[in-house]
Formats: structure tokens, C-alpha cells, sequence
């Protein structure tokens, strides 16, 4: 269980929300609510956004595709033993 | 990246890349003498010709494998592991030692960290590419701590769809 309370998409400001609308065009699927890390990353813009721009910029196709780098996050994230 | 095949081939890049940073790292921090491959019997050279070959003609045996020579066959048994895990497969050698230094940077594996960028840069990857790998890792560095912090639940399993191939040979 989560050690806090997860807001549900509508107790976040209007200009929190747009960033719940980019984050399902990211992952180009329809969530009912924004997943868990998204939320958890508009609860404070002063850092979920730059934080949430380095990684748009990391994962965006260069000489590695978006696929090959979503590999990579999963295998960064199988080491780090991340259960989410 | 659909398709199961593609996570088992990247399941065995990261398993093997662990096991041989393990000996580098650990073996050879701990004083354990690796085997010198002028000395070395003759079917341990074999294997060490091999892996030299397979590492673009590399000038010296990666230490993981000479850390565990002193077993011939456990040597050739870890090496064909290794070969067949690294080999172009559905996923290309480039993106398999991509994500060999990926996980070897995120186990903060000397060894690994340093031997893994020099593939990647044998096999044609440009400083560009080095620093897209190492943004992503270090991006989902945070991402999982960040997770695991709030002990967050997965919500994201319906993003790719099930494969329902069956297994080679099924």
C-alpha cells in the first residue's frame, strides 16, 4: 500500500491536469486515472516538471529508438528490484 | 519492442552482464588470481581465442572470464552463455551492450560500467548515444526510487498487451 494517499486526477489544479493529458499521449493509452508516478509527479511542479522534461528528453528517439530505450528503462528498473 | 522474445533475449543480456561483473568486480577486487592465457591449458585458450574474437579482436581476455578459467569447463559453459546472450539475435549486439552498460552503471559495477561504454563505442555508438543510454538510466534511477519510496503500486500492466505465442518449440 502506498505510503500516501494518491489524489485522484480531479483534486489537482486545471493546470495540473494538462500534464495528466500529455502523460496519456506519452504513453499513447486511454488510463481511467493517470498512473500512480504521474500523479505522484504533479504533486509538486517545481519538480516533477523539469523532471518530467529531462525524461521526455532522455527517452525521445536519437540513435537509440523510443522502443530500445523503454528497454532500457526496464532493465534500469528490473537492477533497481523497482516492483512498480 | 512487442513480442516476448525480444524481453527474454534482454532477461539474458542483463543476467549474464550481472554474473560477469560479479567475478570482475568481486573475484578480482578479492585478490583471486586471474589465469594468464600464456600459461593457460590448451582448451582454456581455446575458449580465451574465442572470446577475443567474439570482443572485436580484443588484445586481452575480459577479466571475468580469465577470473574463472581455473575451471575449464565452467569457463566454456559461462562463455556460451555469454556468447549466445551478446550475439545478434532479434535484438542487435549495439542495443544488447546498451543495456549491459546500463545495468552495469545502475549496479555501479566498475568492471562493467567501463567495459560495456567500450563495446558500445566498438560497435559504432557515438558519444551522442552513450549519453541517451546514460539519461535514461539515470532518469529511471530516480523514477524507481522515487516509486519505491511512496511504495507505489504497479498501475501500468494494460499498457502492452499479452503475447500469446507459445514457447520456441510449443
Amino acid at each position: 500500500m502506498p505510503t500516501v494517499r494518491l489524489r485522484d486526477a480531479s483534486e489537482y489544479p486545471a493546470a495540473v491536469r494538462k500534464m495528466f493529458e500529455l502523460s496519456r499521449e506519452w504513453f499513447n493509452h486511454d488510463f481511467k486515472e493517470p498512473p500512480a508516478m504521474s500523479r505522484v509527479m504533479a504533486w509538486d511542479p517545481g519538480f516533477g516538471a523539469p523532471h518530467g522534461r529531462a525524461m521526455k528528453r532522455a527517452m525521445a528517439p536519437g540513435e537509440f529508438s523510443r522502443g530500445e530505450k523503454e528497454m532500457v528503462a526496464a532493465v534500469v528498473s528490473g537492477v533497481n528490484a523497482c516492483h512498480y | 519492442m512487442a513480442g516476448d522474445a525480444l524481453w527474454y533475449e534482454a532477461a539474458q543480456v542483463v543476467g549474464i552482464t550481472n554474473a560477469l561483473n560479479v567475478a570482475a568486480d568481486g573475484l578480482g577486487a578479492a585478490g583471486l588470481t586471474p589465469v594468464n592465457p600464456e600459461t593457460a591449458a590448451a582448451e582454456v585458450r581455446a575458449v580465451f581465442d574465442e572470446i577475443r574474437a567474439f570482443f572485436g579482436g580484443a588484445a586481452e581476455v575480459p577479466a571475468p572470464f580469465r577470473l574463472i578459467a581455473h575451471d575449464a569447463g565452467y569457463l566454456a559453459d559461462v562463455w556460451g552463455a555469454a556468447r549466445h546472450a551478446f550475439a545478434d539475435n532479434r535484438l542487435p549486439r549495439r542495443l544488447k551492450a546498451a543495456l549491459a552498460f546500463a545495468v552495469s552503471l545502475t549496479s555501479r559495477s566498475p568492471f562493467g560500467s567501463a567495459f560495456y561504454l567500450a563495446e558500445m563505442r566498438r560497435l559504432g555508438v557515438t558519444e551522442r548515444g552513450v549519453f541517451e543510454v546514460l539519461g535514461v538510466t539515470q532518469m529511471f534511477s530516480s523514477y524507481t526510487k522515487i516509486a519505491d519510496t511512496l511504495a507505489l503500486e504497479p498501475d501500468m500492466g494494460d499498457i502492452a498487451p499479452a503475447d500469446p505465442s507459445p514457447a520456441p518449440g510449443g
